[in-house]
């Protein structure tokens, strides 16, 4: 463990150093694997670990040598079997995009990003439509006022994504009830949905 | 007095026994028979009352009494067959009549009998559980006369057939046929039921039946209710003559159902004549019959109440949805109390101001009013219109009349929030061009609407009128420390507190030299005594008269607003002018200066500067002159325009705008102030409350309200619940 944390001190202080670490254990860095290490350390800087945090990752895993850590982070997918487990994996991801003090939204950019390493094994053509729908929403928005401004998102409407994916049958949108307190990107979502089948 | 014994008065028996002579009875019985005979042959005067009483007496007090009422029974029977024999032979017309007769004489007969069997009457049958003489009389009569194979159908149909006659407009024996009713009657309801009135009943249910039917082919709907309502009458009035009083309410039920309930919504939609019909053309009358008489149905009211709710709407929704129409708002608005005008005389004439018309009314006209987004905007156009001339010289209380009447309409707008917004905008347009016709009508109609809506509506408004007072104070205070007027022109300020106006910011444009000396002395006056305050003229908003001289030397006084000021003094110091050097000049912004100049040189009689080139729209080379060879018949001329008029579509969109914007903080106070005080709440319940908390002001919509949960939910005021996600917390 010590001989671990000595190299690894040079790894961890910046994101070079994550990005070495990295390629040591032949894991791309937007691989949700390395997310997934992210959220078992509770690491709270996007790009930096403390070295608590690194400690409290190792220990999770179980590895205190090069080529177990290699094997764990390998196989650590299946650490989100677990409902309850993802539900909190899901809302720590975007947590994990706020870098800023006082940031409490995610640029939709980011957004897609995240929706296809975190839900796209398990709902891939979901989040394709999604991802599409939210692409068109920031084409609207540049060319007129558009009421829906959804140039970022917050962690409400984030953690409705994976309900709704959840609970709504795409094949099945008649049913959809707006009044369920379903957020109102979810909402318009649903429309665009229902438009799209028509055409 | 002696001591002798009291002796106690008593009476003996007789001593001697009394015999009692077996043929006695019979005896007797014979004396009373003989005696029924003579009163039903009309013999009765011979007869001794007190004897025959004995007689009966005596019968029954030496336990004869069986015999005499079986005897009773069987004369009287016989005597009654007779009768009855001698009525079924009577002929055509005189079948009643007869009956009527021997009716009475039976009565007249039992009557005396009665009187004659006065003891057994009492003692004898209440003993023996027997029916008493006088009832026994009208039974007998019942079974053995009425109720005779030949004379019960008889009956029945002679009397049913007189009923017809009358119907059918003959003149019937009355008083005949309440004898003869007020005898079954007499017999017990149950026969007058049974043997009459039930038969008159479903006889009259097929009159009536194939009556209707034939007056619904015949006959328009005024005429038709005209013909039901005399018929309905004309039963009541047959009961009241010669029935039994608790018919009426059967008989009018038969009238009711086979005349206006079978045909109610055959006769409402009737072409040409129907509901509708008399509703355009206010036949107060006949809509008055038609509430009467459907009144006494059940769902009669509901479908004329329907069908003129529905009409309504129609007319309503047609009116407001019509792009004429809405090219004069005046127009539109006064179209709209008409309409309230004649419905409201027609509840009121015709259908009794039944208050479900009235509130069904109500809700048609705040169903329709809504379907046009702009009618805040032109009822206050409306009022601007009425407070600025239409109310001119009209006595105060028909200006109350007025204002209240727009009250009414008032009530029904959803968004009111943004007639207050339009209002404050025509209201400040009046105010500040000092033309409104009275300061008591305005102030009245203030005090109407904070009635209705609370003190928040009206502070600002009546801040407004604030503001114009001290403003004229203010002003008596300048002029009274300018020693030296001298040749500055003269200036009226009215200072206005922000946040109470309807602000348009503009950037301020530059004033003429002539003008700046007096305004900075203004300036000065005024923040010397009022410290810490900042004044910015308002140069999109005055006005300004000038004196002009046109190249025949005519005069003129031009009335014109500041900015129009500001361009043609440019002319004193020049001949010629292109719109960019006019821009530059002034500092107007291009828009507002391009319709300015347009009000300056391409209005037919108010063309006080030339345009060249002529076209209509201004371009930024376009050269302007002043115009020499202006005239006008008027010595005034009326060129600013700072009349309230109805927005361009362009306008309207950005209030509309503006309007949204404001109702996001109230609508994201009205979740705060709910979630405060419930601290858990689901989602349903929160958009109701939300909308109740609202509803005086505009109606929220849906999307809105969950959008201000989500931005609520953002910034950390609310939190959703994790597991079920309809429920909302309060954070605090």
């Amino acid at each position: 463990m010590q001989l671990l944390i000595q190299c690894c001190v040079l790894w961890f202080v910046s994101p070079e150093g994550i990005e070495a670490l990295c390629n040591d254990v032949n894991v791309n860095h937007t691989d949700v694997r390395m997310l997934i290490f992210a959220w078992k350390m509770k690491a709270e800087k996007q790009g930096y670990f403390s070295k608590d945090e690194w400690r409290r990752g190792l220990k999770c895993l179980g590895a205190d040598t090069r080529p177990k850590l290699k094997k764990a982070i390998e196989g650590l997918d299946k650490e989100l079997k677990v409902p309850e487990c993802f539900e909190d994996f899901y809302s720590y991801a975007f947590q994990y995009c706020l870098t800023e003090e006082k940031q409490r939204s995610v640029d939709i950019e980011t957004i897609c990003e995240l929706l296809n390493i975190v839900l796209k094994s398990e709902f891939p053509n979901q989040v394709n439509l999604l991802v599409e729908y939210l692409k068109v929403g920031k084409q609207l928005f540049k060319l007129i006022y558009v009421q829906n401004d959804y140039r970022a998102l917050n962690m409400d409407q984030w953690r409705s994504f994976y309900r709704f994916f959840k609970e709504v049958d795409f094949h099945d949108l008649e049913n959809y009830d707006s009044s369920q307190a379903w957020t109102v990107i979810i909402d318009n979502f649903v429309e665009w949905l229902k438009e799209k089948e028509k055409n | 007095m002696s001591s002798q014994k009291k002796r106690t008065f008593q009476i003996e028996a007789f001593k001697h026994r009394v015999v009692v002579d077996p043929k006695y009875a019979e005896k007797t019985w014979k004396v009373l028979e003989h005696a029924i005979h003579e009163i039903y042959n009309h013999n009765a005067s011979g007869l001794s009352f007190e004897e025959l009483y004995r007689n009966a007496y005596n019968m029954v007090l030496h336990k004869f009494g069986e015999k005499l009422y079986s005897g009773l029974v069987t004369t009287m029977t016989s005597h009654l067959k007779e009768i009855s024999q001698s009525i079924e032979s009577a002929q055509g017309e005189i079948f009643l009549e007869e009956l009527n007769r021997k009716w009475i004489d039976h009565n007249k007969a039992l009557q005396m009998i009665r009187d004659i069997l006065m003891y057994m009457d009492r003692t004898f049958i209440p003993s023996s559980h027997k029916t008493p003489v006088h009832e026994l009389g009208l039974n007998l009569w019942r079974d053995v006369v009425i109720h005779s194979s030949k004379t019960q159908a008889r009956l029945r149909d002679t009397l049913l057939e007189l009923v017809l006659r009358e119907r059918n407009g003959e003149v019937i024996n009355r008083g005949l046929m309440r004898n003869i009713i007020k005898m079954l009657m007499d017999l017990g309801l149950s026969v007058y039921q049974e043997d009459f009135e039930k038969h008159f009943l479903s006889v009259s249910a097929n009159f009536y039946c194939l009556e209707s039917q034939k007056f619904i082919e015949t006959c328009d709907c005024g005429d038709y209710l005209k013909k039901a309502e005399r018929r309905l009458n004309e039963e009541i009035e047959r009961v009241s003559h010669y029935l039994d009083p608790r018919s009426e309410i059967k008989i009018t039920n038969v009238v009711e159902k086979e005349m206006i309930d079978s045909h109610m919504h055959t006769l409402v939609h009737m072409e040409n004549s129907g509901l509708v019909n008399m509703l355009v053309d206010d036949k107060y009358e006949d809509l008055g019959r038609m509430y009467s008489l459907f009144r006494r149905v059940p769902t009669g009211l509901t479908v004329v109440k329907d069908v003129m709710t529905a009409f309504v709407r129609d007319t309503g929704k047609q009116l407001v949805m019509d792009p004429e129409r809405l090219r004069d708002p005046v127009d539109f608005v006064q179209r709209l109390l008409d309409l309230k005008d004649k419905y409201d005389k027609i509840i009121n004439m015709s259908f009794t101001n039944d208050k479900t018309f009235q509130n069904a009314l109500n809700s048609s006209f705040e169903h329709f009013i809504n379907l046009n987004a702009r009618s805040p905007e032109f009822i206050s156009l409306f009022v601007d219109d009425k407070l600025r001339r239409g109310l001119k010289g009209v006595g105060e209380e028909d200006v109350e009349i007025v204002l209240d009447k727009v009250m009414m309409l008032f009530r029904y707008l959803q968004e009111k929030d943004v007639f207050e917004k339009y209002y404050k905008q025509h209201l400040a347009k009046r105010l500040l061009s000092g033309k409104t016709i009275s300061d008591d009508a305005e102030r009245s109609l203030i005090v109407k609407l904070k009635t209705e809506c609370g003190y928040q509506f009206t502070s600002k408004l009546e801040g407004m009128f604030t503001d114009m007072k001290t403003s004229y104070d203010t002003m008596q205070g300048f002029y009274a420390s300018q020693s030296d007027v001298g040749d500055s022109p003269s200036l009226v300020v009215h200072v206005l507190t922000t946040g109470s106006w309807p602000t348009q910011p503009s950037p301020q444009c530059n004033l003429p030299s002539e003008l700046l000396g007096v305004c900075e002395k203004f300036r000065a006056y005024y923040l010397g005594t009022h410290n810490g305050r900042r004044l910015s003229w308002q140069t999109n908003m005055g006005t300004a008269d000038l004196k002009a001289t046109f190249g025949k030397g005519q005069k003129h006084e031009l009335n014109v607003s500041t900015y129009q000021m500001c361009v043609l003094m440019l002319f004193n110091n020049a001949d010629r002018l292109t719109c960019k050097e006019i821009e530059q000049a002034t500092g107007i912004p291009l828009l507002d200066l391009k319709r300015c100049l347009q009000s300056l040189a391409c209005v037919k009689g108010k063309n006080v500067l030339r345009k060249e080139p002529m076209s209509k729209d201004i371009a930024e080379d376009d050269t302007f002159f002043f115009n020499d060879k202006f005239t006008s018949k008027f010595f005034k001329v009326k060129i600013g325009t700072v009349v309230a008029q109805r927005e361009s579509e362009p306008e309207n969109l950005e209030t509309r705008q503006r309007v949204e914007e404001d109702r996001k903080p109230q609508i994201e106070a009205a979740i705060v102030r709910i979630m405060k005080s419930r601290r858990t709440l689901d989602h349903n319940n929160i958009v109701a409350e939300v909308t109740k908390q609202l509803q005086s002001r505009f109606l929220p919509n849906p999307v809105v309200i969950k959008k201000r949960i989500e931005s609520l939910i953002e910034r950390e005021f609310l939190e959703r619940d994790r597991v079920d996600r309809k429920l909302y917390r309060y954070l605090a």
